[in-house]
C-alpha cells in the first residue's frame, strides 16, 4: 500500500500558512457572532435602541454575514485545506511563501471589506456584498487574486503528490477549487455584464446557491471525510459511496439557484427545473450522512469521549436536517409558507453554522495539536464548547423555524376565502405589522440562543489561545 | 509512487467531468433564459420605455429657494425630441401666430395635438397686448352671458389666463413642471395626433408622454436679510443651459440621477434585507399589495429591466415594496416615516433614517428650512418607480385595468396566466 511506504519517509510539513489562516479565522468567528447577537437584539428585541446611520440593521447585518461567512468559515476552510491536502498528498505545500503572501492579501481585503459596510460600501447583491472599492483598494479584485493564489498552491501540491490514489477529500477539494473560482467570478464580476433586471437576479441566485452548495458543502465534506477517520481512528466506511455523493453534488447544484425565486417573477420552466434538481439533492446528502454514521459505527463510544467527534456527528445530523429542508422548501406548496419568513434565515444558519461551522471546529480541534505540537489546553472547556453550541443552537434554530412557519401561516390566512373582498377583509383583520409583532417571542428566543452560542465560542477562542500561549511543546515536555 | 507533475487519466477526467457538468448547467439556467423568455429583455409597455428613457433623464428636481420645504420641478425640453401639447382649458387660452395656430388644441377638440418643435408659452408681449385684452373681455362677456344671474349669486367673472405661443430660439429650453411627474402625462389610443412625426423617434405604437403647456423657467437673484440665492420668477432671466441648472446655486438633479442614487442608497442602507421587491403569484401577495378594491398584479420580469441592481429579497421583516408607489404615493408620508417609522406606522420595527434629512421635517428643528436632503429625495424617487411603470396610466391596474386579470384568477374565475411572459399592454382587459 502506498500509505505504508510513504509513512516510512518522513515529510516536514510547514504549517505556518495553516496558522495564518486558522487563528484569525477563529477570532473573526467570535467577532462575527458578536455582530449577529447585536443585530438580533438591536433590531428585533429592542428595535433601533442604538439608532443612526452607522449602527442600524441594514448597515450592520452584512458585517455579521461577511465576518462569519468569509472571515471565519471560508478562511478556516482554506486553513484546513493547507493542513490536510499536503498530508493526503504526502508532500509539503507547494509554495508556503505564496500561501503566506496570499493569507496577508486575504486578511487585508476581508478585514477592510467586511468592516466597511457601515460606511456605505455594500455591493447590493446577496452574499456578494464585498465592495468593489474601499478607498483606493479594489477589494473584489484583490479577493479574487488571493483566492487564485490558494487555488494555484493547492493544485500544484496535488499535482506533485506522492500517493497515487486520491482520497475523497482531495476530490472534494479539487471540485471546490474549480467551482469556487467560477462562482466567484460570476457573482463578483459577470453579474455586471449581463442585462439588468431578472437576468442579474438569476445570476445572483446561481452565485448564492453555489456559494453554499459548491463551496461550503464540498469544503465541509472534505473536512468531515478527512477528520472523522482521523479523530475516531477508524477507516472510512465506503469510498465508493463518497464518490457517488461527489458526482451527484457536481451534477445537481449548479441547476438550483432559481428555487430562491419560486412564485416570483422568473420563468415558470426555470422554477420547475430548479425544483426538480433540488429534489435530487437527497442523493448526495444521503450518501454523506450514511457514510459518516457507518464510519463511526465501530467506535461509537468515541462520541462520548471526544468533543470534536461530537461536533462532527452533530454537524452531520444538522446536515441531514438542512438537506431535507432544502428540497422540501423548494416545493411550491411548502415554499408558499416558508419563503420570505425566518424559516429561510434558520435554513441558512443550520447549513453554514450548525453544519459547516461544526465541521470546521472539529477539524481545528484535530489540527491544532498537530500544527502547534502542543496538546489542547483543556478538554473540559472543549466539552463545554460543544455543549453550549449545541444547546444554544436548539432555541436559536427552533425559534427561526417555528416563528417563520407561524408567520408564513399567518400570511396564508389572507388567502382564505373565494372573493377579493374576503381576502382584503382578512388583511384588514390581520394587518402585516401584526404578524411582525407576533414574532416577538420567537425573536427573543433566537437572541438568547445566539447569546449562548457566542459564549460557547468565546470559550473556544480562550482554549485555542491558551493552547498556543500556555502549553509547552510536546518535545519540550519529553525533554523535561 | 507516481512521478511528480504527471497528470494521470483519472484526474484529468475528473476535472473535465466537473467542468462539463457545470457548463451544461450554466448554459441552460444562466445563458438560455433571456433568449427563451423575451420578457427578460423586452419592456412591458412603451410607457415604461418612454418614462425611463425620455422622461427621467430630462425631468429635473431641485429645492425651491423660497424657504419652505417645497421642491421645484423643471422639464428639459429638446427640439425635435420632447413632445409638447398646447391645450386650452376653460380658464386658459392661447394666442398663436398664424403659422403656429395648428399646434393649439382647443378645449373641446377630441384629439390632442403634439409636436416636437420647440414652442413655448409666455404672457402676451407688447405687440399683442391689445389683442389679449380684447380676448379677455370677450371671454368674460361670454361667461357673463352663460351665468346671467352671476350678480345675484355673488359671483364674479373669472380672470382668464391668456398666453402667447411662440417659437423659442436655440435647441433647448427649460419649463417648470406642474406636477412631480411620478405618473407622466400620457395619451394613447386614438386620442392624439402627432404633428411632424419624423422628429420624434420614441413613440412607437401605444402612446406618448408629453409636456403640457410649457412655459419658460426663469430665475432671479434675491436677498432676504442675510440669506441670498436664486428663485423662480416669471420675470427673471431664463436658464441658459443644463450646466447652469445643475450647478451649485440651483442644484437641480435629473430624476434619472436621483433614481440611480436611490437604488444605490437602497443597496448600501440594506433596505433589501427586510423588504422584498416582488409581488409573487400568491393570493397573499396580491392582497397585501392591493387596494381595498383591486389586487396588485404579480411582478413580471420586465418590470426590472431598467435597474442596475434588483432586490427581489429573501425576507419580509417589513412589507413588500414592489407596489409602494401606488400604496404610499405621498412625499410627506415618506418624510414622516423615514424620520420616525415607529411613530408613522405603529408596530413597525424599522430603524429611523434621520440621516436622510438635513433638518427635522416636522419643522421643530432650529433651522428654518425643514428640507429633507438629496438622499431622501433619491430614495423617494426610487420607491416611486415601484408599481407605477408597468402599464401606461390609462391601463393602470389601480384603476382596475389589470394587465393579467389578477382578480379573476385569484377568485378562481380565470386561467392562470404565466405572468413572467407577454406584453402587458396587449392583455389590458379587466374582469
Amino acid at each position: 500500500m502506498t500509505t505504508a511506504t510513504s509513512a516510512s519517509i518522513p515529510v516536514e510539513y510547514d504549517d505556518t500558512p495553516v496558522k495564518w489562516m486558522l487563528y484569525p479565522a477563529v477570532l473573526f468567528m467570535v467577532i462575527g457572532m458578536l455582530f449577529g447577537v447585536y443585530i438580533a437584539f438591536n433590531t428585533f428585541v429592542f428595535p433601533d435602541y442604538f439608532s443612526g446611520e452607522y449602527v442600524h440593521f441594514g448597515r450592520v447585518r452584512p458585517v455579521h454575514v461577511g465576518n462569519v461567512t468569509l472571515s471565519w468559515l471560508l478562511s478556516a476552510d482554506i486553513g484546513l485545506f493547507y493542513y490536510f491536502v499536503p498530508r493526503l498528498c504526502g508532500v509539503p505545500l507547494w509554495n508556503p511563501s505564496l500561501a503566506k503572501w496570499g493569507a496577508g492579501l486575504w486578511w487585508f481585503c476581508n478585514i477592510l471589506g467586511n468592516f466597511s459596510y457601515p460606511w456605505g460600501t455594500n455591493f447590493g447583491w446577496e452574499y456578494a456584498e464585498l465592495p468593489v472599492w474601499v478607498s483606493v483598494f479594489p477589494i473584489k479584485v484583490l479577493f479574487g487574486i488571493a483566492w487564485g493564489m490558494v487555488v494555484l498552491n493547492l493544485f500544484m501540491t496535488i499535482a506533485r503528490r506522492r500517493y497515487e490514489k486520491m482520497y475523497v477529500s482531495l476530490w472534494y477539494t479539487m471540485g471546490t477549487l474549480i467551482w469556487t473560482t467560477f462562482t466567484v467570478i460570476v457573482g463578483f464580476f459577470v453579474i455586471n455584464w449581463v442585462p439588468g433586471g431578472i437576468s442579474r437576479v438569476n445570476v445572483s441566485w446561481f452565485y448564492v446557491h453555489n456559494l453554499v452548495g459548491l463551496i461550503y458543502t464540498p469544503m465541509g465534506l472534505a473536512q468531515a471525510y478527512y477528520f472523522l477517520p482521523k479523530l475516531a481512528n477508524t477507516p472510512i466506511y465506503s469510498h465508493r459511496l463518497s464518490m457517488i455523493g461527489f458526482w451527484a453534488l457536481a451534477f445537481v447544484y449548479a441547476w438550483i439557484g432559481a428555487h430562491h425565486m419560486i412564485h416570483g417573477p422568473i420563468s415558470q420552466w426555470l422554477q420547475t427545473t430548479s425544483i426538480v434538481f433540488s429534489l435530487w439533492l437527497f442523493i448526495p446528502v444521503w450518501t454523506v450522512v450514511h457514510n459518516l454514521f457507518a464510519t463511526l459505527q465501530p467506535a461509537w463510544q468515541a462520541y462520548t469521549q471526544s468533543a470534536p467527534i461530537r461536533f462532527l456527528m452533530m454537524g452531520n445530523i444538522f446536515y441531514l436536517l438542512t438537506c431535507v429542508q432544502g428540497p422540501l422548501m423548494a416545493l411550491r406548496n411548502v415554499n408558499e409558507i416558508t419563503s420570505k419568513t425566518d424559516w429561510v434565515i434558520g435554513h441558512s444558519h443550520i447549513s453554514l453554522y450548525a453544519t459547516f461551522t461544526f465541521f470546521a471546529i472539529a477539524g481545528i480541534y484535530q489540527a491544532l495539536p498537530v500544527i502547534t505540537k502542543k496538546p489542547l489546553w483543556s478538554k473540559t472547556l472543549a466539552d463545554w464548547h460543544f455543549s453550549l453550541n449545541f444547546l444554544g443552537s436548539i432555541p436559536f434554530l427552533l425559534a427561526l423555524w417555528i416563528g417563520g412557519f407561524l408567520q408564513g401561516m399567518q400570511w396564508a390566512t389572507w388567502a382564505d376565502g373565494s372573493t377579493y373582498e374576503v381576502f382584503h377583509n382578512n388583511l384588514t383583520i390581520l394587518p402585516f405589522v401584526q404578524t411582525i409583532a407576533d414574532m416577538r417571542f420567537w425573536w427573543i428566543l433566537r437572541g438568547i440562543g445566539g447569546l449562548i452560542i457566542l459564549f460557547g465560542n468565546i470559550l473556544f477562542v480562550v482554549n485555542i489561545y491558551n493552547t498556543i500561549v500556555l502549553q509547552p511543546r510536546e518535545e519540550e515536555k519529553v525533554a523535561a | 509512487m507516481s512521478h511528480p507533475h504527471k497528470i494521470e487519466l483519472s484526474a484529468l477526467l475528473t476535472v473535465l467531468g466537473v467542468i462539463l457538468l457545470f457548463s451544461t448547467a450554466v448554459t441552460v439556467v444562466l445563458v438560455s433564459p433571456s433568449f427563451v423568455d423575451p420578457s427578460w429583455r423586452e419592456p412591458s409597455s412603451s410607457y415604461q420605455v418612454q418614462i425611463y428613457e425620455v422622461s427621467d433623464p430630462n425631468f429635473y428636481i431641485g429645492k425651491a429657494m423660497t424657504g419652505s420645504s417645497d421642491l421645484e420641478f423643471v422639464n428639459h425640453i429638446k427640439k425635435g425630441y420632447t413632445l409638447l401639447a398646447f391645450h386650452e382649458t376653460p380658464t386658459l387660452r392661447i394666442l398663436a401666430p398664424q403659422e403656429l395656430q395648428k399646434y393649439v388644441t382647443e378645449e373641446k377638440e377630441p384629439k390632442l395635438k403634439l409636436t416636437s418643435r420647440l414652442l413655448l408659452l409666455r404672457p402676451p408681449g407688447k405687440e399683442i397686448q391689445e389683442e389679449a385684452d380684447k380676448k379677455q373681455k370677450e371671454l368674460q362677456a361670454a361667461w357673463e352671458k352663460e351665468h346671467p344671474k352671476w350678480k345675484e349669486e355673488q359671483k364674479s367673472p373669472p380672470y382668464f389666463e391668456i398666453f402667447e405661443l411662440y417659437e423659442a430660439q436655440g435647441d433647448e429650453a427649460f419649463a417648470p413642471a406642474a406636477t412631480d411627474g411620478i405618473v407622466e402625462n400620457w395619451v394613447d389610443g386614438g386620442t392624439f395626433e402627432l404633428l411632424d412625426p419624423a422628429l420624434f423617434p420614441h413613440q412607437k405604437g401605444g402612446g406618448a408622454i408629453y409636456i403640457n403647456n410649457p412655459r419658460e423657467y426663469r430665475v432671479e437673484h434675491y436677498t432676504f436679510g442675510s440669506t441670498e440665492g436664486w428663485r423662480y420668477s416669471p420675470k427673471g432671466t431664463p436658464i441658459k443651459n443644463l450646466e447652469e441648472l445643475k450647478q451649485h446655486a440651483l442644484g437641480f438633479r435629473s430624476r434619472q440621477e436621483l433614481i440611480a442614487l436611490g437604488e444605490h442608497i437602497y443597496a448600501i442602507e440594506g433596505c433589501w434585507y427586510c423588504h422584498t421587491d416582488q409581488t409573487r403569484t400568491l393570493v397573499q401577495d396580491v392582497v397585501l399589495n392591493g387596494s381595498a378594491n383591486y389586487p396588485a398584479p404579480p411582478s413580471a420580469a420586465n418590470e426590472y429591466i431598467y435597474q442596475q441592481i434588483t432586490f427581489p429579497g429573501t425576507r419580509r421583516i417589513g412589507p413588500d415594496l414592489s407596489r409602494t408607489a401606488i400604496k404610499r404615493p405621498y412625499r410627506d408620508w415618506h418624510k414622516g416615516h423615514f424620520w420616525a417609522p415607529k411613530t408613522a406606522s405603529e408596530g413597525s420595527i424599522m430603524p429611523s433614517f434621520r440621516h436622510f434629512f438635513d433638518n427635522d421635517p416636522r419643522g421643530q428643528g432650529r433651522a428654518t428650512m425643514g428640507i429633507p436632503n438629496y438622499r431622501f429625495e433619491a430614495i423617494y424617487q426610487y420607491l416611486m418607480t415601484k408599481g407605477t411603470r408597468i402599464t401606461p396610466p390609462t391601463q393602470a391596474w389601480w384603476l382596475g385595468k389589470d394587465p393579467v386579470n389578477t382578480k379573476a384568477i385569484i377568485e378562481g374565475r380565470g386561467n392562470l396566466i404565466d405572468t413572467s411572459r407577454g406584453n402587458n399592454e396587449t392583455k389590458g382587459k379587466s374582469p
